[in-house]
Formats: structure tokens, sequence, C-alpha cells
């Protein structure tokens, strides 16, 4: 247990002017580059971790998650006035945001997304702070049969929730587990579908992926219809009403038990390494809206859909330091960075970690608390900017957005072959949106893929291949009875609504 | 067009699933005897799980509607830009092509104003030049 006084110690390291200043420029650079499309925190990190070399460890991390954190908020600006998100996390935002920009409502839908994001993140900083070691225990327990089961759990409901067929989730899902396989199998490393191209050998790149088929493919579709056409990026009509610009206090309350909803699955599926939150936010999305007296109305603009989606994906950020610092385990691309970091600057992140630098640890904590309350007040004051900042005409946005995608793919890759990949992922994905596939749910199992067929080749090795032993797994047992139930509900829910 | 939206995407993935089984997967993946999953085994599941939801798809579609033919030439002919831009950056490097790329797409986009023209085709390029190679003292590519 780690004594009372280094937990003070360590906050009152945090609270500083000198830390404060990088949480803040943190912040500022994660909301601005969150709020331009093809960007977003990940890259953004990526690019600042070699800037926090002559760093101390304290601001220099405090500067990296003040970054991951703005970058959620500013993600949800594109989501909401260009229904281009800016980053996956985004996506489920996009879904009622948009729609509400459209009725003339920016305002309110951004400062929605902003009073609920920071409140899921708050509140999964606090669960970290208080409960992260019981919980990183509770999800050590969970061996690879259990992996397995919470996976397959997972993409059987996000197959069902998201777009309007089961056959096409599935489609989709099977498809980013296919082209995960690219590279070198987990398990014997022999080189598998790299039909001759040996930079395929360890798979294909995360960023030319997930850049291509998320923002160059709808940089595609937004070209082909701005062809011939000059007009801002983002046109929305005002309707001259201030009670549209801005959130009501009763509106926020509204919605509290969606943002708890939201904020606890974040933070369960944050402390699950490998969930992200993307899928934490289509799931409580999905919840809420089953839960709704008029689910109807989601998809059309209504905020607790957005507060629903935002809450949940930002909680996910506190909660995946959960294993990271208790385990080592990075739950995300993003703690993966952080843990990089960690090392760059000489924290060992695991069990002993509490021990041997808990002052540091409680540091960080505190400078996450104060992330939360400069990403609320830069927020207020630089959302109105960050709005200009996609309302810029299409012409300059994207070409712009595409010759930064260039660039952060070729660096993130280490060359044009990344580059190449991302396009020919960008066409994939303008086709599979062309005909109702999901790209979301291709991009979450592409990103469990490796795992998942780890877990899978583990399971067998421990059961000696006999696969009835998982019935001695009450967790998996259950997980999987769950995935069929949910497979069967999503038919009947198909079927009753061709019947309507 | 809309009911065969899904058709041809059924059909489309039903010969992919069975391509992939019998032809790709075969001849690009190695076989390995030892171990407790064959490097095979994932991807020839996921195969016959796609084969088996195009044939699906191709039985029961949605009311799916495929986007605008005209809209889709568009984008095409927009990948084809991209895609010389990519080659010609391999041969010449991002500095000379990056202006030439942006002005292509801003022209094709119907950009006239001088202003956001050269904020495009000179402003950005330069400031990305400048943030890579000058702050990040990373190459272009």
């Amino acid at each position: 247990m780690v004594d009372f006084s280094i937990i003070l110690a360590g906050f009152s390291d945090a609270f500083t002017l000198f830390n404060l200043a990088f949480v803040l420029f943190g912040v500022v650079l994660g909301q601005f580059v969150g709020a331009v499309p093809g960007i977003g925190p990940i890259m953004a990190m990526a690019i600042a971790i070699p800037f926090t070399f002559g760093l101390d460890p304290l601001p220099a991390i405090a500067f990296l998650v003040g970054v991951n954190k703005g970058g959620l908020v500013g993600g949800a600006v594109p989501a909401v006035l260009m229904n281009t998100p800016g980053t996956p996390d985004a996506a489920a935002t996009a879904l009622d945001g948009n729609p509400l920009a459209r009725q003339g409502k920016p305002l309110k839908a951004t400062k929605m997304a902003l009073f609920s994001s920071v409140t899921g993140d708050t509140f999964s900083d606090i669960v970290l702070i208080t409960v992260s070691a019981p919980l990183a225990v509770l999800a050590l327990k969970m061996g690879p049969i259990e992996v397995v089961a919470l996976m397959i759990f997972a993409f059987s409901i996000l197959a069902g929730l998201i777009g309007n067929s089961l056959t096409k989730g599935i489609i989709a899902a099977m498809l980013g587990l296919l082209v995960a396989s690219v590279g070198q199998d987990p398990e014997n490393y022999t080189p598998r579908l790299i039909f001759g191209y040996w930079d395929l050998f360890d798979g294909l790149p995360l960023p030319s992926v997930a850049i291509g088929m998320l923002a160059i493919s709808e940089i595609l579709h937004r070209l082909s219809e701005a062809h011939g056409n000059v007009r801002a990026a983002v046109s929305t009509e005002d309707t001259g009403n201030p009670d549209d610009k801005r959130v009501s206090w009763a509106e926020y309350w509204s919605c509290r038990y969606v943002m708890l909803r939201g904020a606890t699955i974040g933070t369960i599926l944050g402390a699950l390494p490998g969930i992200g939150s993307t899928a934490a936010a289509f799931m409580s999305y999905a919840m809420t809206k089953a839960a709704s007296k008029d689910p109807a109305s989601f998809g059309k603009g209504n905020i607790q859909g957005i507060a629903a989606s935002e809450s949940a994906n930002s909680a996910v950020v506190g909660a995946n330091l959960i294993p990271l610092l208790t385990l080592g385990i990075p739950g995300s691309v993003g703690a993966a960075l952080i843990i990089s970091a960690f090392m760059i600057h000489g924290m060992q992140p695991g069990p002993l970690l509490f021990e041997n630098q808990g002052r540091l640890v409680y540091g960080l904590f505190g400078a996450m608390l104060m992330a939360n309350f400069v990403n609320l007040w830069v927020g207020q004051l630089g959302l109105r900017l960050w709005v200009k900042v996609v309302s810029a005409p299409e012409s300059i946005i994207f070409s712009s957005a595409l010759l930064l995608c260039f660039v952060g793919v070729a660096m993130a890759t280490s060359g044009l072959f990344g580059v190449a990949i991302m396009l020919i992922f960008a066409v994939l994905g303008y086709l599979m949106a062309s005909f109702g596939y999901s790209l979301v749910i291709f991009i979450i199992a592409f990103f469990l893929g490796p795992r998942f067929e780890k877990s899978i080749a583990q399971s067998l090795a421990l059961t000696n291949g006999d696969l009835t032993q998982i019935f001695r797994s009450p967790v998996a047992v259950m997980l999987l009875l769950l995935s069929v139930a949910s497979v069967v509900f999503f038919l009947r829910s198909n079927a009753q609504s061709e019947a309507r | 067009m809309n009911i065969s939206a899904d058709r041809a995407s059924g059909v489309f993935f039903l010969l992919f699933g069975l391509a992939m089984y019998f032809a790709v997967n075969p001849n690009y993946i190695e076989a390995v005897e030892s171990g407790n999953i064959a490097p095979r085994t994932l991807p020839d599941t996921v195969s016959i799980i796609i084969a088996i939801c195009g044939a699906v798809l191709v039985i029961k579609p949605t009311d799916q509607r495929v986007r605008n033919p005209v809209l889709m030439a568009k984008t095409g002919f927009y990948i084809v830009l991209l895609s010389v831009g990519i080659y010609a950056m391999s041969w010449f490097g991002f500095e000379y092509v990056a202006p030439l790329l942006a002005f292509a797409i801003m022209w094709f986009i119907g950009e006239r104003r001088p202003f956001w023209l050269g904020l495009g085709v000179v402003g950005m390029p330069l400031l990305i030049w400048y943030l890579v190679t000058q702050l990040l003292g990373r190459a272009l590519p």
C-alpha cells in the first residue's frame, strides 16, 4: 500500500504552474489536431514524443496525456460538423452529432460532446486513482479462454449493432480478421499472405489501414461530391435561437444516467486491454438507444446519443492506464505510445511501479485531473475556433488533410510503401461504405485480430486442444451464451423490422 | 439499383471467400506441422464465413442503395490522381510533387481564388516541410 504522504507529495508535484503550462499546451495541441480530420491525437503523440526527451518525466507524460485527452474532445468537432470523425473514437458521436448540426445546432452538439467527454474522463480518472490495482488484478485473472470468449462477444454485439444488416456486419468483421492475418502468424512466425512483399512481414501497418479507411475514403467521397463546386467544408444554418448555441443545466442533468452508464462502460472496457474506446462508444450508444423511451429519435440529433458515446470513449483514456500502470500492458494505441514514453523517461510500468515511483505515479494522476479541467476550459474557449478550423473551404481542407495524411503515414511506416497501402485501403473503405459495410467493425476486428488468434492458440495449448474444457470457465461460458443470445436477438430484430 | 447492390456485393464476397479458401490461402500460406493452431486455420475459417455470408446476402438482400455511379467515377478519377502523386513522389520527392498535387486537387474541386490556392499550394506544403524537416529533423517521403 502506498503511503499517504507519497500520494500528497505526488499531487503537490503535479499542481505547479510549470506542469500546468505543459498540460495546457498538450490539451490545446490535442484539441487542434483532433479537430483536423486525418491527423488525430495518436499521430500527434507519436510526433510529440521526441520533443519530450529533454523534459523531466512528469511534465513530459502530463503533456502527452494532455494531447491524448484534448484529442478526444477535438475529434468530436469534425464528427459533428462534417460527419468525418477526427478520431475513430468519435465515429459514434457523429451518429447524432451531425444530424443536430444539420438542424442548425452545431455549438450545442459540440458543447454536449465536450461536457460529456470531460464528465466521462473525470469519472474514469477517479476510478483509476482509487481502485486501479484491484481492477487490474481482476483483468489479469482473465485467461486466454475468457479473452477469446470476450472478443467473440464483442464481435457479435458490434456486428449486430452497427449498420442495418447482421450479415454485412459479420462480413466486415471477418474481412478485418482476414486482413489482420497478413504477416507472420503469431505462433509459428511463418509468413502469411504477403505475396512476396517482405515489407508486409510484420503485418499491415495500423496507421495505413486506419487512416486509409477512416480518413482518406471519406475525403475521396467528399471530393467526388465537391468536384467543380467550391463551398465551405461545413455549412450549417444558424437558427438565431441562443438556446441552440448552448447546453443548459437541465439538458446536461437529463443525461446524467446516460453519462454514468457511458463512463462505466468506458472504464470497464478501458481496463481490459484491446477493446478500445471506439467499441466502448458504440456499446454505450447502443445501450442508451435500447434503454430509451424514444429510440427512433436516435440518429436524428438526440443529445443523449452524443452524451453516451463521448462519455464512454473519454472514460477509456483513464481506464487504459489501469493495466498499463499496474501490469505494463497497453490497452490501446495511445496507451502503447504512453508506455514507450514512460520507458524513455526511466519509468518501468508494472506491479512495482507504485512502490518504487509512487510519487511520480500520483503526480501523473494529479496531472490527469488537471488536464480534465483544462480540457473543459480550453474547449469552452476554443470550440468556436476549432469549428473555424474545419469551416475553411473544402478545397484547402481536403488538399491539406491529404498531404498531412501522406506525410504522417510515411513517417509512421517509414516510407511511401505505407502510403500506397493507405490508398489501397482508402479504395476498399470507399467501396465498403458505398455498399453499406461498416468500416468501424472492420477496423476493430483488424486491431483485435492478432490478439484474438494468439489467445485461441494459447487456449488450445492450455487445454491440449480439448475445447470441452471451455465449460470449466463460467465466465467464458457466460460470454459465449451472451454472444449466441445477441446474434439471435439481432436476427429477430432484423426480421421484425423487415416485417414492419 | 436498390436490391441488386446487396446481391452484387454478396456474389463478390461469395466468390472472394471461395477463391481465398481454395486458391490463395493454400498457395500463399506456408504449411506448418507443429503448433496448436495452423497458420491457415484462421484465414480459412474466416474465408468460409465470408463466402457463407455472401451467399446469405444474395438470397436475402437488404434495401441497400449504392452510391451514384457518376460520383463513383469521379472518385475513381481522384484515386488515379493520388496514385500518380504517390508514384511521382517515389521519383521526385514530396517537396516537388506535393504543391502540384495540392494544386491539381484544388483546381479540380473548382477552387480559383488566388488566396486559397496560394495557401494550399505554397503555404501548406511549406508548413509541412518546416514542421517535418526543420522542427522534427525527419525526412520527407
